[in-house]
């Protein structure tokens, strides 16, 4: 049944991927499994969004089942899903207050076992500094649609990095790209969510 | 040479550049709303509540730099206009927002799914005249709309008096797609799940829209002498965003129908597409030739476009708005010089991708129009 639960929120089908998860849950099968299956179902959508099979209303649709599906778990069981592969503090920077792509990106990393410390929409960089320092995050993602944002990610970025030369800082949304990286001077470009992603596990498991 | 001579040279050589024939120039199109405001001097919060200062400031900016014609006129006031396009509420400088910065909206589910059997009951234009209360004051809706569409004639006049070009000009009510409208009343998370989970009901409701739409169009007489130009968007029914089988059945099929009514009474859509298209570019060859424009961001890809499309539509734009404000006067210089290249000099309007965003940089304004005549003279 793992393999089905895998396939089903793959495939984006909602009402099976929720059946066959409460199926299990009520069979009382080990919770941890069970996530276990629901992200590599979500690893496999990862894929088929790299391969351009999927686009960015498969990743919110998957995100959506993913988090419906952890919540049948909740329901059942006391876990957080077991040990997290590292912190991940993200935002959208001062002055901007969109949070779709922001919201997608904390979708996966979830899906992904990352602890995610979602900041909201228009965050200080002083925010930032501080809850990166209190939660011991290894990255920090910035996002923005707007170009004002480009300012602000520039001023994070240098916060950050005044208190903790070794942290790793992101940045994505809807008009980011290298020339934009070049003038934040951040780390990298996440050019979508499945490349953010791909960036905390290089940084943060070594992957 | 008088501004009515230079008008009609103008307009001439931007009607060449729809109908793909050779011109002496590339056309330099202006499009940089709230940047004209920095230009001129006025706070975002002035340029939102005045109506009239957004045609003065957009008109001024336009003719300092020298610029052939604008994209979309200024005047009248952006926030409640955008409201109407994108069916939420807009966060507005000076009011819910710092003096000088940046208009935004503000997504949030607003329309519901009680709303969707009512435009199945009651169509779309008796929804929307509920609905709007939900997002803007009606005091301040109402009269914003008005004075938009009784002074465009005046506006008109003044830029022809001046010898500068409108492409957006047609007396048209800007159309989208149901999609868009639905997708802002909706957020587009909220939507996304939709066209998931009730896809055939969201069809539903975007025919009964449709149908609203396209008997507007069909009621229009347009004006002879005009590039009669209207804006068409799409932002977040792009390629990039929306898998295949839902593009297919959702955002494609509409467009086309809009498009064809529009151009049915001599209109010329302005597919002013935000986003990565470059997908599904080669659709649009299923539009009539030579009867549109494609006015896309900079994220499209135009190598593809021009190799695919550019026998039969010509495009407006498409400098990044990151490179107006991130890049320099010589990453300006050089992708006007590739752009240029790629299209032959044929079928190419010079403009801002999108809109040149408030906070570009004069030098690489000014360095996109140096460039515009340094190799766009064929």
């Amino acid at each position: 049944m793992s393999n089905q639960i895998k396939q089903a929120l793959s495939d984006l089908e909602e009402e099976m991927t929720l059946k066959l998860v409460q199926e299990r849950v009520d069979a009382g099968d080990d919770p941890l499994e069970i996530i276990a299956d629901c992200r590599e179902g979500m690893a496999d959508i990862g894929k088929r969004y790299e391969t351009q099979e999927y686009f960015v209303s498969d990743l919110i649709m998957a995100g959506e089942v993913f988090k419906q599906a952890m919540a049948i778990i909740g329901e059942k069981f006391q876990t957080d899903g077991g040990p997290k592969r590292g912190t991940v503090v993200i935002g959208t920077v001062q002055g901007d207050i969109h949070d779709i792509g922001k919201d997608i990106v904390v979708n996966l990393l979830q899906a992904g076992n990352y602890n995610v410390i979602d900041l909201g929409v228009d965050v200080a960089p002083e925010k930032f500094v501080a809850s990166a320092k209190e939660n011991d995050a290894a990255v920090v993602g910035l996002s923005g649609l707007l170009t004002v944002a480009f300012d602000a990610m520039k001023e994070t970025t240098e916060a950050l990095r005044s208190t903790n030369p070794k942290i790793k800082v992101m940045i994505g949304g809807g008009s980011m790209n290298e020339q934009v990286l070049k003038h934040v001077g951040a780390d990298a470009l996440g050019a979508d969510a499945q490349a953010a992603v791909e960036l905390c596990n290089q940084w943060i498991a070594g992957e | 040479m008088d501004n009515q001579a230079l008008y009609q040279e103008r307009y001439d050589r931007i009607k060449k550049t729809i109908n793909l024939e050779p011109v002496d120039r590339v056309p330099l199109i202006f499009m940089g709303t709230a940047f004209s405001a920095r230009h001129v001097g006025i706070t975002m919060a002035e340029y939102c509540k005045k109506p009239n200062a957004s045609f003065i400031s957009n008109y001024q900016t336009m003719v300092d730099y020298g610029f052939d014609g604008v994209n979309l006129a200024g005047g009248g006031r952006i926030t409640p206009i955008l409201t109407s396009l994108w069916l939420s509420r807009l966060g507005v400088p000076g009011r819910d927002l710092p003096e000088d910065s940046l208009w935004q909206v503000m997504e949030s589910e607003v329309m519901t799914h009680e709303d969707y059997d009512y435009i199945l009951a009651n169509g779309w234009k008796k929804f929307v005249n509920k609905y709007m209360p939900r997002v803007i004051s009606m005091w301040e809706f109402i009269p914003a709309m008005m004075w938009y569409v009784s002074n465009q004639p005046r506006i008109r006049k003044a830029h022809i008096k001046g010898g500068y070009v409108i492409i957006n000009d047609s007396d048209a009510r800007m159309p989208t797609i149901p999609f868009e409208y639905l997708c802002g009343g909706r957020s587009m998370t909220q939507f996304f799940f939709d066209l998931y989970r009730m896809p055939d009901k969201i069809q539903e409701v975007m025919d009964v829209i449709l149908e609203d739409i396209l008997a507007d169009i069909r009621k229009l007489k347009p004006a002879k002498d005009r590039i009669n130009g209207t804006w068409v968007g799409g932002w977040r029914s792009a390629s990039s965003l929306v898998s295949p089988k839902l593009w297919d059945r959702f955002v494609w099929p509409y467009f086309v129908q809009i498009v064809d009514a529009l151009i049915e009474k001599g209109i010329t859509p302005v597919l002013h597409l935000d986003q990565d298209w470059s997908r599904d570019i080669e659709r649009l060859r299923e539009l009539p030739a030579k009867k549109c424009i494609l006015n896309p961001d900079g994220m499209t890809d135009m190598v593809k476009f021009k190799k695919l499309v550019g026998d039969q539509m010509a495009m407006m734009g498409d400098i990044p708005a990151s490179m107006l404000v991130a890049g320099t006067p010589e990453d300006i210089d050089k992708y006007v010089k590739e752009l240029i290249e790629i299209f032959e000099g044929q079928g190419l309007l010079l403009c801002p991708g999108c809109d040149a965003p408030i906070n570009t940089k004069p030098e690489n304004m000014q360095a996109f129009v140096d460039a515009g005549h340094k190799y766009g003279v064929m």
